[in-house]
């Protein structure tokens, strides 16, 4: 017996992004088009390695000040003003990684001044003084599905009455130590991500991004155009690298969510961070579950942001929801073959849908979707 | 040459992975190391073993499908490090 999705359907005030592309709007215009912000790039920045596709707002070594407060304070500039970090309008902040840059800075380095916002908590007061927020700040991290925590976090604060609004804020910057992990278990090394498409190697990029969004209860005016409906959530805890061989994580995780979905109709955006396994066990689970429904993925042209990925993607489809002629993405990197039919390597037209199912998996077996709705 | 080889590489995997109980010459060359119920390793023990050959012969593997093919069996390593012109 698993649990089902939650139906707390919230609000979607404002929400935005930043990549290396720019802005949500920004970022959705480029792939559109097919662009990558991926390019090949030393592994451990300054220190060299192997080159892998890393998506940066810059080099990537550390700085004092950290180097990803401007771009923060670029993306706070646009979130609606409101008394943050107040009772009423808690801000929950969701990273994989925080400030484990300047940890690994200091490591190298011997410079005490990167701890000062190197562990998850410091990083978080940081950007709590940076942006003035109260003391109402609740903390989210769980690997890749840590933004859709964070989310289906803040629709249960606004459900349970603990909240009017809720700013959910999200950042993952790549490091040195970070992107040196995920080259040592050879899914980040030369070749740039082609998700879901078959072929001999997998290989995934790393991106950067920060996003965020503010959620909103339905009782009253406006009413807002973008909803979240429904959150689903399971960890199967296989094991720390690898997925139940036969796919069963995935599907309790889709089809928690499609039995949310009332009928509606959906398109997929999907993790697909371009590992063959883990590519092809999401897709046969989605294209089991949502049949004919268009599956895309665009970690061929962010990269992985990692822990904020879900929150980014987000912002994503958003703003190419809201742009004129209303064109989703395709799975940007990607030819055929792929590992389902299912899979749009192309644009696709979203008139005729009314709802899209967004996820996101982690390691240790964690997955999670969400059910955004569109009148 | 290749004896010297496996038994090199037997010596490795013993020690990297702790093996307490292992004897290097008793792990059969076509012995599955990943999953075999006697060896008990797991993907991260893989990734240990992985990182120790780069070391210790100088070899880059390259991708996570190389890896698992080439740490199917001392076998499959041998010649796996022999693709790659390594000597014992």
């Amino acid at each position: 017996m698993h649990a089902p999705a939650d139906q707390l359907p919230v609000g979607l005030a404002a929400c935005d992004c930043l990549t290396p592309f720019g802005d949500a709007p920004a970022t959705a215009a480029a792939l559109l088009a097919g662009r990558s912000a991926l390019a090949l790039a030393p592994v451990l920045g300054r220190d060299g390695g192997d080159l892998v596709p890393l998506a940066l707002f810059g080099p990537m070594d550390e700085t004092i000040p950290p180097r990803g407060l401007p771009v923060l304070h670029r993306l706070a500039a646009g979130i609606p003003p409101a008394a943050w970090g107040s009772a009423r309008c808690p801000v929950v902040v969701t990273s994989s990684n925080f400030g484990v840059g300047s940890l690994y800075a200091f490591t190298r380095d011997h410079d005490a001044r990167h701890l000062a916002h190197g562990a998850p908590f410091a990083s978080v007061e940081l950007l709590r003084r940076e942006f003035g927020w109260g003391g109402h700040v609740q903390v989210f991290s769980h690997a890749c599905v840590t933004a859709h925590l964070g989310l289906a976090h803040a629709a249960r604060l606004l459900h349970a009455g603990l909240a009017d609004r809720v700013l959910v804020f999200s950042f993952d910057f790549v490091s040195a130590f970070v992107a040196g992990g995920f080259h040592s278990l050879k899914i980040l090394n030369g070749a740039m991500p082609a998700p879901y498409a078959v072929r001999p190697t997998g290989s995934i990029g790393l991106g950067e991004g920060a996003a965020f969004a503010v959620l909103t209860r339905l009782n009253g005016p406006p009413k807002p155009r973008f909803r979240l409906a429904a959150h689903a959530l399971h960890n199967e805890m296989f094991h720390f690298t690898g997925n139940q061989p036969d796919g069963a994580g995935f599907a309790v995780c889709t089809a928690a969510i499609a039995a949310a979905t009332g009928g509606r109709r959906v398109w997929l955006k999907g993790h697909g961070t371009g590992t063959l396994e883990g590519g092809r066990l999401e897709a046969e689970a989605l294209a089991r579950q949502f049949p004919g429904a268009p599956l895309t993925g665009w970690k061929g042209g962010l990269g992985h942001t990692l822990g904020s990925c879900g929150l980014v993607e987000l912002a994503v489809t958003l703003a190419a929801l809201g742009a004129p002629g209303g064109k989703i993405p395709g799975t940007v990197g990607s030819t055929g073959p792929t590992c389902t039919d299912t899979v749009a390597l192309a644009a696709f037209d979203a008139a005729g849908f009314d709802g899209a199912i967004l996820t996101s998996n982690a390691f240790g077996g964690a997955h999670a979707a969400m059910l955004l709705t569109h009148e | 040459m290749t004896a010297d080889l496996t038994l090199r590489l037997q010596t490795l995997i013993c020690t990297t992975l702790k093996l307490e109980d292992v004897r290097p010459a008793d792990i059969p060359g076509d012995e599955p190391l990943i999953g075999s119920t006697r060896l008990g390793l797991d993907s991260l023990d893989a990734l240990e073993l992985v990182l120790a050959i780069e070391k210790e012969f100088g070899v880059k593997i390259g991708s996570s499908e190389e890896s698992r093919q080439a740490l199917t069996s001392v076998d499959t390593l041998v010649a796996f490090l022999r693709s790659r012109q390594v000597a014992a």
